[in-house]
């Protein structure tokens, strides 16, 4: 890498130079990560006072109105289709405040907004935090960009999208188990699936990956051929304060936060937060692999399918055995990032529901296993996996246009052989994901 | 039981008392250009008994059943509905519904999908009047058919050809009304035939009063600005031997804003479906009252739709007034609550969702008086259930268009002869507000059906077959391939972190 006080007579050379002095300190990188935010949001507020189409997201109005309910002594869920924990909308509190005064106002109903903002933000310092450990700052920013000055990112969170919050809290999570802050790991975990459910995926990777070896304490385990340890001694070394620990304080966390609001808010709270997800029936049009099929039976409930197995009623256990099982099993104490990713990958690409911000819950976790993954070390692979993700999105959207706007039927076969085909190139990116984290125990 | 069958003919038209001829019971006249309306009063007790108990729980029960094919309407005949199947109801002391209620009508009009009140009714805003009504429903239903032969065999005496006659010339009628009101006891049938040529022609029955008019709108000297003038021939039969003569007028909730307007869907229509109306006038009804004291007009054009479970309104999406002016809206007035915003239609019970928005006309250019203009409704759709081919067309009821005007402070709506209330807009509105109805015309002038259809895309289920099988391979792939990668690193490094010095080292 270039430095300063290179001479740069060449083109490329000064490009490189201003590069890498752009990464050289953290300030540039930080303060055009927030204009980029400051500036969508002010264009956002300029088109929503000017234009019949919104920039800001329909989301950000459910939670600023589940905010006003708030304020005004009522529970969120009077505002219908307010699915979150009121905490949410709590947060969103200031969003409900009239002052009277039009740009002051403003600014306080953008205040959601601008949290969602600094949230982004924090998750991408704690990405370079993380990565720090591993490689220089300058390169580590570099990295962390890929998060802080992605358009997309940047722009979900400025229309009023929570997902920038739930990153702040997964790279929290990360960044609490390595610097081994169990309690601080514990209360993280809870909130976050208190927050928002799918987190629950990251608790079996961080229990596994919690051993005697990665905790410090202790020598490395000897190591012997396994079926010469007596399963019990393994099941009561596998028992360990830490382990115990994590799971006491994350569960504690959990239950009190949910029996709190159920304390306020009641019956509501557990339907619209929780049980909803269970009683939803998904017809709608999206991502996943199992939508086609989702729609099919819930039109014929238990009469014309009913006979055959249907696939969809067993969607969770290649789901969650991917998941919750497999990946933490195989890939948690070799690299606890680059496993917490498959896992949100796996648990994205095998959900019976998968919208574009469900993108978000992995991409925040990218810059952790990227620096050394196979489509940076290999450009023919990165570009092609980058290419063909991109071109299944494309097909599919350019289907699911042709259904949404131009009325034509396009659910069989295009929607779903498009679908399948995200589907399946998903799973290959999974796959290469996988064998990384594998070949990095060769590469030393 | 008594009958009353009355002609309207317009403002000029009117018949020599010497054209008629009056012998026995019957009446007779030349053919005249009228609206014919038909009303027969029943007594609770004359009624089939299966009725009697049902409305016994009831408080009052307004079926409203409107033809979708176009019509031409008189004053003072000119409330519309939405064409389709209404009904407005409100529960008796018990204050619950029977759930033979959906039963009974589909007894009486054949396929009604209303499951049970509960379910499928719809509450109506908490009004304090008496006269209000608690709960709404609507459905399309094409057709009296059904309820024609029920009341063939219900209705009519046995072997009384000319009783089935006439109820089978009700397949040609533009609305008919079935009210009752606990208070009086009766039930009240009124049938109304569009305005057209028609002969004069009434036999009186035996069993019964049956009354004749044959009225004209007349435009006396005196007559006040928000009343109607009538005048023409009453001949109670079997006891006038000629008719008399008559002139009444009376206050009038229903007018006629002489503009006219269609509807149709913008395409592409997609999943959200535009209503494009097409009005003929942004001007308010000239006989309306023209302006308030501060100069402001007191006449705004309204749209009121009934809209079937397959579409709805977001109330949400209709709140910003910038949104709502590229639209020419001014506001969502009235809207169902609550509408679910993301049920599929086949899971749903609830008949769908009546709406009110008030429509804001662009001024006129300076030097024009009167302008044709537009105004959008933004609509959803809801998945439906899969079907041969992979489309289904639904068609979605017109709306009532009217521009509501407010009356003079202290103007009286005492009931009339022709009164027709409850109709789903009139509570939502004050009791002084004057309804002028823009006529609707078919946007298709070959069907001339007032009604706008949307081609919906749904799951082709000729083609469904393979989905289950396909989803389940394409699942069992990929979760395969990333069992057998995990396999690999599995067999390759075991699950431990092998190499302690790898972490230091990078």
């Amino acid at each position: 890498m270039g430095s300063h006080s290179e001479p740069s007579g060449r083109a490329p050379s000064s490009a490189t130079s201003l590069f890498s002095s752009f990464f050289s300190r953290p300030i540039p990188l930080y303060l055009s990560a927030a204009l980029l935010r400051l500036v969508l949001l002010l264009y956002g507020l300029w088109q929503d006072a000017n234009s019949p189409v919104k920039y800001t997201d329909i989301d950000y109005l459910v939670f600023t109105d589940a905010a006003r309910f708030v304020s005004h002594g009522q529970g969120p869920y009077e505002r219908e289709t307010y699915r979150y924990t009121p905490i949410l909308a709590w947060l969103l509190l200031p969003t409900a405040h009239k002052t009277g005064h039009a740009l002051l106002d403003a600014a306080l109903f953008s205040s959601g907004k601008v949290l969602f903002a600094a949230a982004d933000l924090v998750a991408g310092r704690l990405i370079e935090r993380i990565l720090v450990k591993s490689m220089d700052a300058a390169a580590a920013r570099e990295f962390a960009a890929i998060w802080l000055l992605n358009p997309m990112v940047a722009t979900i969170s400025t229309r009023g999208s929570s997902e920038g919050l739930l990153g702040v809290l997964v790279m929290a999570l990360l960044s609490a188990v390595m610097a081994r802050r169990i309690t601080l790991a514990g209360l993280l975990l809870g909130f976050a699936v208190h927050f928002k459910i799918y987190p629950f995926i990251y608790a079996p990777a961080i229990v596994w990956w919690m051993d005697r070896e990665n905790m410090g304490n202790g020598r490395p385990e000897a190591k012997k051929p396994s079926a010469a340890v007596p399963l019990l001694s393994k099941l009561t070394s596998f028992i360990t304060p830490a382990r115990l620990q994590l799971a006491a304080i994350s569960l504690a966390t959990f239950l009190a936060l949910n029996m709190a609001m159920f304390t306020i808010y009641g019956p509501p709270f557990l339907q619209h937060t929780y049980l909803h997800h269970v009683t939803r029936i998904d017809h709608r049009h999206n991502f996943s692999p199992y939508n086609t099929q989702l729609y099919l039976a819930s039109a014929f409930p238990a009469t014309l399918f009913s006979s055959l197995s249907r696939i969809e009623s067993v969607a969770f256990l290649p789901q969650l055995a991917l998941s919750c099982v497999l990946i933490p099993l195989v890939l948690a104490k070799k690299d606890l990032p680059a496993a917490m990713l498959a896992q949100t990958f796996a648990f994205v690409t095998f959900n019976k529901v998968c919208t574009s911000q469900y993108f978000l819950w992995y991409m925040v976790l990218l810059p952790l296993y990227l620096p050394r993954s196979s489509f940076l070390g290999n450009k023919i692979l990165g570009t092609t996996a980058l290419a063909l993700w991109v071109a299944a999105q494309g097909l599919w959207l350019q289907q699911g246009y042709q259904l949404e706007f131009l009325g034509t039927s396009t659910f069989l076969p295009g929607l779903w052989l498009a679908s399948l085909g995200f589907f399946l190139v998903n799973c290959w990116i999974l796959g290469i994901i996988i064998g990384d984290v594998g070949r990095r125990q060769f590469a030393i | 039981m008594r009958e009353r069958i009355t002609y309207v003919q317009k403002l000029g038209d009117s018949i020599e008392p010497s054209a008629i001829t009056i012998e026995g019971g019957t009446i007779r006249g030349p053919e005249i250009h009228a609206a014919l309306e038909d009303r027969l009063t029943i007594a609770l007790r004359e009624l089939p008994l299966e009725l009697q108990v049902l409305l016994g729980d009831t408080r009052n029960l307004h079926i409203r059943w409107v033809s979708k094919a176009a019509y031409d309407a008189v004053s003072p005949l000119l409330a519309r509905l939405p064409p389709g199947f209404h009904l407005f109801t409100t529960p008796g002391t018990e204050d619950v519904m029977s759930n033979r209620l959906c039963t009974t009508l589909s007894e009486l009009f054949g396929d009604i999908s209303c499951s049970t009140p509960a379910e499928s009714f719809t509450s109506l805003p908490r009004d304090t009047s008496t006269q209000s009504t608690a709960f709404q429903y609507f459905q399309a239903l094409d057709s009296l058919s059904h309820f024609i032969d029920y009341a063939k065999i219900n209705l009519c005496p046995e072997n009384d050809t000319s009783c089935s006659t006439r109820l089978d010339s009700l397949i040609r009628a533009s609305s008919l009304d079935i009210s009752y009101d606990a208070a009086q006891h009766v039930i009240r049938l009124t049938a109304l035939w569009p305005y057209q040529r028609q002969p004069v022609h009434a036999t009186s029955r035996p069993q019964y009063r049956t009354e004749v008019g044959i009225l004209s709108v007349d435009k006396p000297k005196t007559l006040e600005a928000h009343e109607v003038g009538i005048s023409g021939l009453l001949t109670v039969l079997g006891q006038d031997s000629k008719p008399s003569p008559t002139m009444f007028s009376f206050a009038s909730r229903h007018r006629d804003a002489r503009s006219s307007f269609s509807a149709r869907f913008l395409t592409p229509t997609g999943l959200h479906p535009t209503l494009q109306l097409l009005l003929s006038s942004n001007q308010p009804p000239s006989s309306s009252p023209p302006h308030d004291d501060d100069g402001d007009t007191r006449c705004s054009p309204y749209a009121y739709l009934t809209l079937p479970r397959i579409v709805f309104a977001d109330k949400y999406q209709l709140s910003d007034p910038l949104y709502l002016t590229s639209k020419n809206l001014t506001a969502l007035r009235y809207i169902t609550q609550p509408v679910d915003l993301e049920a599929p239609e086949y899971v749903m019970q609830q008949w769908g969702s009546a709406v009110l928005v008030e429509l804001s006309p662009p001024p006129s250019p300076r030097g024009s008086s009167m302008q044709q203009w537009t105004a959008e409704i933004p609509l959803h759709l809801r998945y439906l259930t899969p079907a041969q081919g992979g489309y289904s067309t639904i068609d979605v009821p017109y709306p009532v268009v009217f521009w509501a005007c407010e009356a003079d402070e202290g103007t009286e709506f005492p009931p009339n002869p022709f009164e027709k209330a409850n109709l789903g807009y009139d509570g939502l509105f004050n009791a002084g507000t004057v309804f002028w109805h823009v006529k609707p015309q078919p946007a298709d002038s070959s069907s001339r059906l007032l009604v706008s259809s949307v081609r919906v895309p749904v799951l082709d289920l000729g083609k469904a077959s393979w989905v289950n099988t396909g989803t389940a391979v394409a699942v069992m792939l990929g979760f395969v391939w990333v069992v057998w990668k995990l396999v690999a690193v599995y067999l390759r490094g075991g699950h431990e972190a092998r190499a302690e010095s790898e972490k230091k080292s990078q």
